[in-house]
């Protein structure tokens, strides 16, 4: 029978101590690991800051390079033409991956369902160089370069992202929901539209913006279907675009010092532009989140 | 006498030869013969017979898992979403049977609406919770009374009438239920299945709900599911009472008593029924 | 089986035995007052009178416990039958009771006459029967005996014979000098003793409600016989 000192010893012993030790010694562990990691992506910001910072002005955001080689201009072509190719990506994978998502999700048996999932695991795990020779030989074998051949394998890319992204979100759409729609003598597809997707509104549109971030930055698939250099601006995509990407591939190739110092230059604005989106993703599914009542 | 008396087994008196029933029994809207359910190959309730009338409030009580939850969404066809779930026996409602050929459980719903458990409105404004399932299925004349019509129906519109454009998730959880109503009767069904719809609800919440279901059954048939035998006392003009049957390894839900409420809790046919009312069996 | 209401049955265990010990309490103060009656014994009349309290309390008791256990425990079916079944016998055991007392007050008024010795052995068979009847009416209803409790009925019959009998005998009394007043008190605590027997089978038409669920009176079906 515990006397009543030592019942009340909530102090504890050697144990405890030793306990209390490794405790500390756990946390400062992981608080450091965590620290690391914050301290990778710092320096990766830092050093391309540093060393693209000083190229960057208004006329290197809106003027495209001079012709004959002189100093000055700026990458307008390289930015149209990105935003050409990741909008006819978009074009394409948005509504295959939503579509595909509400299918696997909310239509499809669990037998039919499971193999169709493996494929988009399968596409996301696709190098993306691999996407860039396939849609060389479907595309730009026999005939030119295009904006399309471009955006169609970034769409490849998107895809997958989307699709996954936009399951996760109907997956958030409580089953309840769907109960009280079609027991209100509701079509499988009128549930669909009317109570689930503007549930998971928030959660598509993040998915979409997180995937536009990544195509932005993905050269390989560009490499082999898109690769141009070109003074002018250009927009029509059956043409091949220069784009952000390739042009910093092929920039830091070069001898010229100023091709390097351009290269920081739009490395830092596909920098900005990614990290930059990705904030407005999260900003949006913490938005989406408080309305569907989590 | 210093022991304490234990009460000698009853003789078997049979209490069941009394008068019928006193409620007086209008049209029979379901009429259902030996219904059997099974998901895949486990049995959820076996061979009920029962049959529910028009605009009495009938009340399916009974220990978890007897069924009783199965059971009321078989008669909306609730329970087509399951996968594995198959049925036998024959589910008429006003002769038709639910489950024949070419029976669309669309036009089933429409007719035999349902509230859950827990309240589920829609992430959408007040109006449009209730409006939008006339809209879907062409009710589109008239909206605005019908919203009104069905909010006043479910005791809501008082509360709501300035905020309808508010999101109902602004409600508390009484309201709420009480929005999942006005939406099921927004349709103009004719029966309401109720799965214990106060059971996530407070107190006074409970008593609105209950109160409510008393003048809801001047225009619908209503079934409520409750695990709550006072509810049922209190609510319910007719009760059956499930229970759990054990076979070997087979468990399933079985009806065993439906009567008069009052004669159930007065004078129960079965010694079972006897035993979970007052609460002998756990 | 398992019985998850133990308090809940062992309340009304508690609730039951302490009525039938109500019970024997009224044989007893009945059986004073009959000693009383027969022995024309006052002291034992003013014992009965003051013994009464005792039932009364236990009376009291067990309104309150009923009271306690319908508040608290919503009995249904059976249980609520049964609480009923109490709640009525309660009342009827302390009515029985006070009709003892009247019996022994009576006796008090007429102490200094001795009284026809005819009359008081009549008076003696009426409150046997009605001790008899007592004890059929606790039994039956301990045993849950619906035969039992419906054969007080019968039982009753014989106290009307009884009282027949000495109504018989106070006829042919009634003109004797000196014992009008006498026999007036006693032709009282002949009804007397006959409302004790009501209340018996009061108590059995209790028991039947229990058991079958119905509220009857026996008296439907012995007038069913007679004719």
């Amino acid at each position: 029978m515990a006397t009543a000192e030592q019942a009340l010893n909530l102090r504890g012993g050697g144990r405890s101590r030793r306990r209390r030790w490794a405790n500390r010694l756990a946390e400062v562990v992981a608080t450091l690991a965590a620290l690391t990691a914050v301290a990778v992506l710092a320096i990766v910001v830092l050093s391309i800051a540093k060393r693209g910072l000083s190229e960057i002005s208004w006329s290197f955001l809106t003027e495209p390079l001079p012709l004959f080689g002189q100093p000055g201009g700026g990458i307008a072509p390289l930015i149209v033409g990105s935003a050409i190719l990741v909008a006819i990506a978009t074009l394409i994978a948005l509504p295959l991956g939503v579509l595909a998502a509400l299918f696997l999700s909310e239509f499809a048996s669990r037998r039919v369902a499971a193999p169709i999932q493996l494929v988009f695991d399968l596409m996301s795990g696709l190098p993306s160089v691999i996407l860039g020779v396939f849609v060389f030989g479907l595309l730009v074998y026999g005939h030119t370069q295009s904006g399309i051949a471009g955006g169609f394998a970034l769409s490849i890319v998107m895809l997958p992202l989307i699709a996954r992204s936009t399951q996760e979100t109907l997956r958030l759409v409580p089953d309840s929901q769907r109960d009280g729609a079609l027991a209100l003598g509701a079509s499988r597809w009128r549930v669909v539209l009317g109570v689930v997707l503007p549930s998971a509104l928030g959660g598509i549109l993040t998915g979409t913006v997180l995937a536009i971030a990544r195509a932005a930055g993905e050269t390989a698939p560009l490499l082999f279907t898109t690769s141009i250099y070109l003074n002018s601006v250009q927009s029509d995509p059956r043409n091949a675009l220069p784009n952000m990407p390739v042009q910093i591939f092929i920039w830091s190739e070069s001898s010229d010092p100023e091709d390097h110092k351009r290269a920081w230059a739009t490395a830092l604005v596909l920098l900005a532009f990614v990290l930059l989106t990705s904030l407005l993703a999260r900003a949006a599914l913490h938005r989406s989140r408080r309305k569907l009542g989590q | 006498m210093n022991e304490t008396v234990t009460m000698p087994p009853m003789r078997p008196v049979d209490v069941a030869e009394r008068e019928g029933p006193k409620a007086p029994v209008g049209e029979t809207v379901f009429d259902i013969q030996g219904l059997t359910v099974r998901y895949g190959s486990n049995a959820a309730v076996k061979d009920v017979d029962v049959e529910i009338y028009k605009n009495l409030i009938t009340a399916v009580i009974g220990p978890s898992g007897c069924g009783k939850s199965t059971f009321i969404r078989c008669l909306n066809r609730m329970n087509d979403t399951i996968p594995g779930f198959n049925l036998d026996g024959r589910l008429l409602y006003h002769g038709v049977d639910l489950y024949g050929d070419g029976v669309e459980p669309i036009e089933v719903r429409r007719r035999i609406g349902m509230v859950f458990q827990k309240p589920n409105p829609f992430p959408k404004t007040i109006y449009d919770n209730v409006a939008w399932a006339p809209r879907v299925l062409g009710m589109k004349k008239g909206l605005d009374e019908r919203v009104e019509r069905a909010l006043t129906s479910a005791a809501l519109w008082d509360d709501v009438k300035d905020r309808l454009k508010k999101s109902a998730l602004s409600l508390s959880g009484g309201q709420q239920q009480r929005l999942c109503i006005a939406r099921a009767i927004a349709i103009e069904p004719e029966v309401l299945l109720l799965d214990e719809p106060a059971s996530a609800l407070d107190p006074i919440a409970t008593q609105k709900i209950e109160e409510l279901m008393q003048q809801l059954k001047r225009d619908y048939t209503i079934v409520i599911v409750t695990h709550n035998m006072q509810q049922a006392a209190r609510v319910a003009d007719r009760t059956a009472f499930f229970s759990l049957q054990v076979e070997g390894s087979e468990r399933y839900g079985i009806l065993v008593e439906y009567d008069d409420t009052e004669k159930l809790f007065t004078a129960p046919s079965d010694r079972r029924t006897e035993d979970y009312v007052t609460g002998r069996f756990g | 089986m398992s019985n998850v209401r133990v308090t809940f049955q062992e309340e009304l265990d508690q609730l039951e035995a302490s009525l039938q010990e109500e019970g024997q309490l009224v044989l007893r103060v009945l059986r004073g007052a009959l000693n009383a009656l027969g022995q024309g014994d006052v002291e034992l009349a003013d014992e009965v009178i003051a013994f009464d309290d005792e039932v009364d309390q236990r009376y009291l008791q067990i309104e309150e416990t009923i009271q306690s256990l319908l508040a608290r425990q919503t009995p249904v079916a059976t249980d609520l039958r049964l609480v009923l079944a109490m709640l009525h016998m309660n009342l009827h055991l302390e009515r029985m009771a006070d009709y003892a007392v009247t019996v022994a007050k009576l006796t008090k008024l007429v102490a200094d006459v001795a009284g026809d010795p005819m009359l008081l052995q009549s008076l003696q068979e009426m409150g046997e029967r009605a001790e008899e009847m007592i004890r059929v009416a606790l039994d039956s209803f301990a045993n849950r005996d619906l035969e039992a409790a419906e054969s007080l009925v019968e039982l009753d019959e014989l106290i009307d014979r009884s009282n027949r009998r000495f109504v018989e005998r106070v006829v042919e009394v009634v003109g004797e000098p000196g014992l009008r007043e006498w026999v007036l008190r006693m032709v009282i605590v002949s009804r007397t003793l006959e409302r004790i027997g009501d209340h018996a089978v009061d108590i059995g038409e209790q028991t039947a409600y229990l058991l079958t669920a119905e509220f009857r009176e026996f008296t439907d079906a012995s007038h069913r016989e007679q004719s």
